[in-house]
């Protein structure tokens, strides 16, 4: 006689109640005990119940049902997810995603050259990094894009706000009035030559002093302040749910001294950029970053490449390369997959107060 | 903010006893450790790790500012947001003077003027600030003994002989320059270090370090192996600690640079070569040979990232040399013809504000801007 496999029984049942007790996000002291006493699975667990797990453990009963809450909520945080609910870990087609890809909105940089080698603009739920030697101009692209990213809609932005995160102390306020005053100054000129009503009311709201009170400054004195606010950026973005650009000018800075123990370096960086991902992701946000170039020591000559090393090179998306070259002013170069195109600005590019702008 | 210790982010007793054990006493200590890591040391489970870290963050974490509180801010005190130089043309351009809470680089070839730059800001920040100065204390560190106090007399009576009519006016000025001499790069970290009390016991309003380079050029020899690495950190400490100081008091931080000059093709070097702004020898015109090597500021690349304005002064047909912004976040490629006169810099001239392409003597990656 054949005993019919229980399927029946499982079906309903999520795999995950059979995650092994070691995965389970209980503290390592707990976790050890159960494995000494035999438990492997987390229906075990539950099956036991607090009384019978606080004696066979022989851990308080309060200690056991708090235990027990983690599990559950444990298993049923990953049984909500795994039927393609809403959640981290959702499936889509690559259709679906490339539907999603191209609705998504672009920051302007309001330099058509730059625009056409990313794409469109900044975009958003990825990482720009920018490199560049100093005072090419890193900064001014950030506070430039602080004031593009709050462009209405009706004028092609994405009406959002933005978060800046200064490491070295560059953040002109008054730089930043200009930029603002030339861009609502524009988008008044736009709104004269098309007369239409959506204009005008956005304009109502665009002004000077509602763009600035928008962008929210944190000044990051170290790296332990910058790893701190980027801990509670997620939280910080969940209350302000417009924000759409995080930038964080200059990341090189507060870990390029102190620190003899570079392999801590890596492994900050790398959480670092993990994090930005997840905030990028979920918030629906362009993360901006800047970094600066450093001398690489070779056999024969030196060369200038992008700091914090190698395996930080992963951490964007897309990074853009700004250098002086021969007789043009500035090359922008997006070095990473999927665009990989240099571009050339023939022309000067002059910084107007407008900020960047192609001078043609 | 790193070394605060965990008991002040408002972890609880027991905690706190239990990871001293493991020697983790401060944030910074916390912060970098991993997830695992730290359920391990604090016993505790995944979620009850991650709202510890959000306490300790909330303790390192700096406080939110929008932009429009910032300018609100300005606008309240304007005076205090730069020290004006009195050269007419320079303030307009730089939008009030050298300003205040950030570190501004004077580069030049010796002899250009770098030092009597220094004295005559040191003069102008004693000042009234009815007259454009900070009405305070100047600290001057001097790492090249340049320094001449008859030289400040002079200038300050040259330059305000209506103010300083008095012997005793000028004793009062001279009093208020407090003056270090420090010719390590050791001493110059450790006098940096300890410039927190200083400035708010003689209530300073400016900082002056003549010259980085030289102490730096002189104990570190990029062409040695790590030591350029080890430069590159006592560079950053020393900015961050600089940058720190002239943002908490809003003051401004002056540091002068040298010209180095490579004379063969040396790799470490031509890698300093960053900024096309920093490439000199495009300056020398007809007489410069570029087979001759390179005009650089010194200090390398990671320096000129961490100041925030750049004057380089240089040569032009003697006596009249010329002042470059080459380096600045409000201000657009402008130059000025300069002499040295007994009451210190004087503008020749008028102001060129140069636009790329057009002003074909300046061609475009000779200066920069920020």
């Amino acid at each position: 006689m054949r005993h019919p496999f229980p399927y029946e029984h499982f079906r309903n049942k999520s795999f995950v109640f059979f995650s092994l007790v070691g995965t389970l996000p209980l503290a390592p002291a707990l976790r050890s005990r159960l494995a000494a006493a035999g438990f492997q699975t987390a229906q075990e667990l539950l099956d036991t119940g607090p009384c019978g797990l606080s004696k066979e453990i022989g851990i308080s009963r309060e200690e056991a049902l708090e235990a027990l809450q983690v599990v559950r909520q444990e298993c049923h945080g990953d049984a909500a997810r795994t039927p393609g609910g809403s959640g981290a870990t959702r499936k889509c087609t690559a259709l679906e995603l490339l539907e999603e890809e191209q609705t998504q909105g672009f920051i302007i940089t309001f330099c058509s050259a730059l625009d056409t080698i990313l794409g469109g603009g900044v975009q958003l739920t990825k990482i720009t990094e920018i490199c560049g030697a100093p005072g090419v101009g890193k900064t001014q692209l950030c506070m430039q894009l602080a004031v593009d990213v709050q462009i209405p809609e009706c004028f092609g932005g994405v009406a959002g706000e933005a978060v800046f995160v200064d490491t070295e102390g560059s953040f002109m306020v008054d730089r930043v009035v200009d930029i603002a005053a030339a861009c609502v100054r524009h988008c008044h000129l736009i709104a004269e030559a098309q007369q239409e009503e959506d204009h005008r009311e956005a304009l109502e709201t665009f002004s000077l002093e509602n763009i600035l009170s928008h962008i929210y400054y944190f000044r990051c004195r170290d790296y332990i302040e910058l790893l701190a606010q980027v801990y509670l950026l997620p939280e910080f973005l969940s209350e302000h749910s417009k924000v759409r650009l995080v930038v964080i000018d200059g990341i090189a800075f507060p870990f390029r001294h102190d620190f003899e123990d570079l392999s801590l370096r890596t492994r900050l960086l790398n959480g670092l950029a993990q994090q930005l991902i997840i905030i990028a992701n979920d918030h629906k946000t362009a993360v901006v970053l800047t970094n600066q170039m450093t001398t690489r020591i070779g056999q024969s000559q030196s060369t200038l490449v992008p700091a914090l090393g190698e395996s930080w090179g992963h951490a964007a998306t897309v990074r853009l390369i700004f250098h002086w070259d021969n007789k043009s002013f500035q090359t922008g170069h997006s070095g990473s997959w999927p665009w990989s195109a240099t571009c050339q600005a023939p022309e000067a590019q002059e910084f107007s107060h407008w900020g960047w702008d192609s001078v043609g | 903010m790193a070394a605060k210790k965990l008991r002040r982010a408002q972890l609880s007793q027991e905690l706190c006893e239990r990871l001293s054990r493991y020697q983790i006493t401060t944030c910074q200590d916390f912060l970098c450790l991993s997830l695992l890591e730290l359920m391990k040391v604090t016993g505790q489970s995944y979620y009850e790790v991650q709202k510890l870290l959000h306490k300790v963050s909330r303790a390192c974490a700096p406080k939110m500012q929008t932009a429009y509180e910032m300018k609100l801010r300005k606008s309240v005190n304007p005076s205090s947001t730069f020290l004006s130089t009195t050269l007419h043309s320079l303030d307009r351009v730089l939008r009030g003077g050298v300003p205040c809470g950030s570190l501004t680089e004077i580069t030049s070839p010796p002899g250009c003027g770098k030092t009597q730059f220094c004295i005559m800001m040191s003069v102008l920040a004693t000042l009234p600030i009815s007259m454009g100065g900070l009405d305070g204390a100047v600290i001057y560190i001097d790492t090249e003994s340049a320094f001449s106090a008859e030289r400040l007399i002079e200038i300050a009576a040259n330059r305000f002989p209506t103010y300083f009519d008095s012997d005793e006016k000028l004793f009062c000025m001279t009093s208020s320059v407090h003056l270090y001499r420090d010719l390590t790069c050791c001493s110059v970290l450790k006098r940096i270090m300890s410039l927190e009390e200083e400035i708010i016991s003689k209530k300073v309003k400016l900082i002056i370090i003549d010259s980085v380079a030289s102490v730096v050029r002189k104990e570190f020899d990029p062409k040695l192996q790590g030591n350029l690495a080890e430069r590159s950190n006592f560079l950053t400490r020393g900015a961050s600690v600089l940058k720190y100081l002239a943002e908490e008091f809003s003051i401004p931080v002056i540091l002068t640079n040298q010209i180095t000059t490579s004379l063969s093709s040396v790799p470490a070097l031509q890698a300093d070569l960053v900024s096309p702004a920093d490439d000199l020898s495009l300056f020398e015109g007809t007489k410069g040979e570029k087979d001759s090597g390179c005009v650089t500021a010194a200090l390398g690349n990671t320096w000129s990232h961490s100041v925030n304005t750049r004057l380089i002064l240089q040569y032009h047909d003697l006596p009249t040399r010329q002042l470059l912004v080459a380096k600045s976040p409000v201000a657009p490629f402008s130059a000025f013809f300069y002499t040295i006169e007994k009451s210190g810099l004087v503008l020749q001239g008028k102001t060129r504000t140069l636009v790329p392409g057009i002003d074909n003597h300046w061609s475009p990656e000779v200066l920069s801007t920020f």
